[in-house]
């Protein structure tokens, strides 16, 4: 039997991956030890390795064949547009992508002024404003505290994710508009949903029992 | 001036074995066209960006390689076959009267973003068939398909084969949005059930055409899925669509090949040029499929025949990748004999080349030395 190669995003979804896959049987005691330097980890009984990655890599590791199931966030999947099947909505991560934004700025939104948008998630900004919206605007991509955007003044809203808003309101914003619900998903690579058929077919029927 | 030494990126140089073995496969695979009755086309690596336009080719345009001529025309560099191919039967032949098969060899160029691992410049080989719409036809394409692979030697693999008319009969039934129409295309080709479901709902389909759309990701697998895709409809366009699928694994059987083949319902093309069966051939260590193909029976319209079509290509480069990972890569056992001589032997050590290379031996001669040898 081959060995069944998952990639999961490093972090809280890696942990709740982890828990998913326990109430279905499938543990990795290897990956619980958190000391452990190693990279990639192996449940031989099963025939199973995992390894642990970057968010915007896993949809990478998998469209390729390197690995052949990720658990990876609907926004990083629509992000990186790769082709996959996304077979599972694993129900936790959950979430929503938002524009948001000074409550100001909601009128700007509705006038054909230039406004500066400034993201994480280029293309799903691109995506709403430009097929959604049909709307131009101007894009700043920022790897991370988007909020600081619109306060200091590098653009009028941002789109980004939105857990409780918490954050958004300590610092005086506001959610303008969703532009779609996410969560933890698993992506399959389209060759090993056929070469593997039974196995991951099996994943998913009990997966989705315990869901 | 800063020299560059190095190809740019998404193109590279193939050399020594590697171009061996390259070159090996390929004369094993035309041997295969051959021996199934093609005829070899050549077309040109560029042409007019109209033969590759969004109603004809499946390259999105911002991934073509554009440039212009002298009276401004947009020219392009093929990202694929197909459509000049189906150019050059419609100018060349009629496929509208007679049959008419054809294959190639040649690069292909797609402008791919960068930093993707993924190759602008491939070699593809493949078939174009015109002037046949019958399931016999369709059936010998994917025997041919087959015998492709077998003779690349690789022994574990997998045809998967689909049936557009069948999701689209439903879709007609269903009488959606365009948009939601190509939503719901993209969900189940994406094989994501519970977007197809959550879609399904908000725009109240009918129960039992929900159920078959929802049902359609999942639709994959051996000859009983045929059973099942019979169950989930009444549509005779579908049920037609289910059928010819029978028919076509019967007569598969009839060459020793059925074990090969299975079928997926949820296999669409985003393209709608795909007019009736479309399959994709897989095996470990290539995360792509190696070999895809189907019906366009619309496409030779385009270029001035009605005539139905039927192709497939393969891309040389992932087989050898997966051919190689599966270390089924053998020696090419090309061999050099060396001659070295001195001047007074020059005489005889060509005819022992001449000899040797007319026996169809490689011979490399070496003048011994080359300041005694002018």
């Amino acid at each position: 039997m081959r060995y069944l190669t998952f990639a999961l995003t490093k972090g809280r979804l890696a942990e709740k991956t982890l828990e998913l896959l326990q109430k279905v049987g499938i543990t990795c005691t290897e990956m619980q030890d958190k000391k452990t330097r190693k990279l990639i980890f192996v449940n031989e009984e099963k025939k199973l390795r995992f390894f642990l990655a970057k968010g915007p890599d896993v949809p990478t590791y998998v469209e390729y064949g390197a690995a052949d199931i990720g658990v990876v966030g609907k926004d990083t999947l629509l992000e990186e547009g790769r082709k996959l099947y996304e077979v599972l909505d694993l129900g936790f991560g959950k979430c929503r992508m938002c524009v948001c934004g000074p409550e100001s700025a909601r009128e700007l939104l509705n006038t054909n002024q230039l406004l500066r948008v400034a993201t994480k998630y280029p293309n799903i900004a691109r995506d709403y404003f430009f097929n959604q919206r049909h709307q131009t605007v101007e894009l700043i991509k920022l790897n991370g505290s988007i909020e600081l955007a619109p306060i200091v003044g590098l653009s009028e809203v941002i789109v980004d994710i939105v857990e409780t808003g918490s954050t958004l309101k300590e610092n005086g914003l506001t959610v303008l508009e969703e532009v779609c619900p996410l969560s933890a998903r698993m992506v399959v690579n389209q060759v090993s949903m056929k070469m593997e058929d039974e196995r991951i077919r099996e994943l998913i029927r009990s997966l989705r029992a315990v869901l | 001036m800063q020299r560059i030494f190095h190809t740019p990126d998404g193109v590279r140089d193939i050399t020594g074995s590697e171009c061996d073995q390259k070159r090996a496969l390929q004369e094993k695979l035309r041997k295969v066209f051959l021996r199934f009755g093609c005829r070899e086309i050549e077309t040109p690596a560029f042409e007019y960006f109209e033969v590759f336009s969004s109603e004809v080719g499946t390259t999105p345009s911002r991934e073509l390689f554009k440039f212009f001529d002298r009276e401004g025309n947009t020219l392009v560099l093929r990202p694929d076959f197909t459509p000049p191919v189906s150019r050059a039967a419609a100018t060349y032949y009629e496929p509208d009267k007679t049959p008419v098969s054809l294959f190639y060899t040649g690069k292909t160029f797609i402008n791919h973003s960068s930093l993707r691992g993924q190759l602008k410049e491939t070699t593809q080989m493949g078939v174009e068939h015109f002037g046949d719409d019958s399931c016999d036809c369709d059936a010998e394409l994917l025997a041919m398909t087959v015998e492709c692979l077998l003779e690349s030697g690789l022994t574990e693999f997998q045809v998967s084969v689909g049936e557009v008319d069948y999701f689209k009969s439903l879709i007609a039934k269903a009488g959606l949005p365009e948009e939601t129409e190509n939503e719901i295309r993209e969900l189940i080709s994406q094989k994501n059930e519970f977007g197809v479901e959550t879609v399904v709902m908000e725009h109240g389909v009918e129960e039992s055409l929900a159920k078959a759309f929802v049902s359609l990701s999942s639709l994959y697998g051996g000859p009983d899925v045929l059973d099942k895709a019979e169950k989930l409809t009444d549509d005779p366009v579908a049920l037609s669509a289910v059928d010819r699928l029978r028919r076509i694994y019967d007569i598969l059987s009839c060459y020793g090949y059925e074990k090969y083949i299975s079928f997926d319902f949820g296999m669409l093309s985003k393209y709608r040029y795909y007019t009736g069966i479309i399959f994709s051939a897989f095996t470990y260590g290539s995360g792509e499929p190696l070999i895809k193909g189907g019906r366009y029976d619309h496409l030779p319209a385009h270029f001035g025949k009605n005539a139905p079509a039927i192709g497939f290509c393969i891309v040389i480069e992932n087989l050898l990748l997966a051919l190689s990972r599966q270390k089924l890569l053998k020696d090419t056992g090309y061999e050099i004999q060396e001659i070295r001589y001195l001047p007074e032997e020059r005489e005889q050590a060509i005819r022992t080349a001449q000899k040797l290379r007319a026996e169809g031996r490689a011979v490399r001669l070496f003048a011994a030395d080359k300041e005694v040898c002018p």
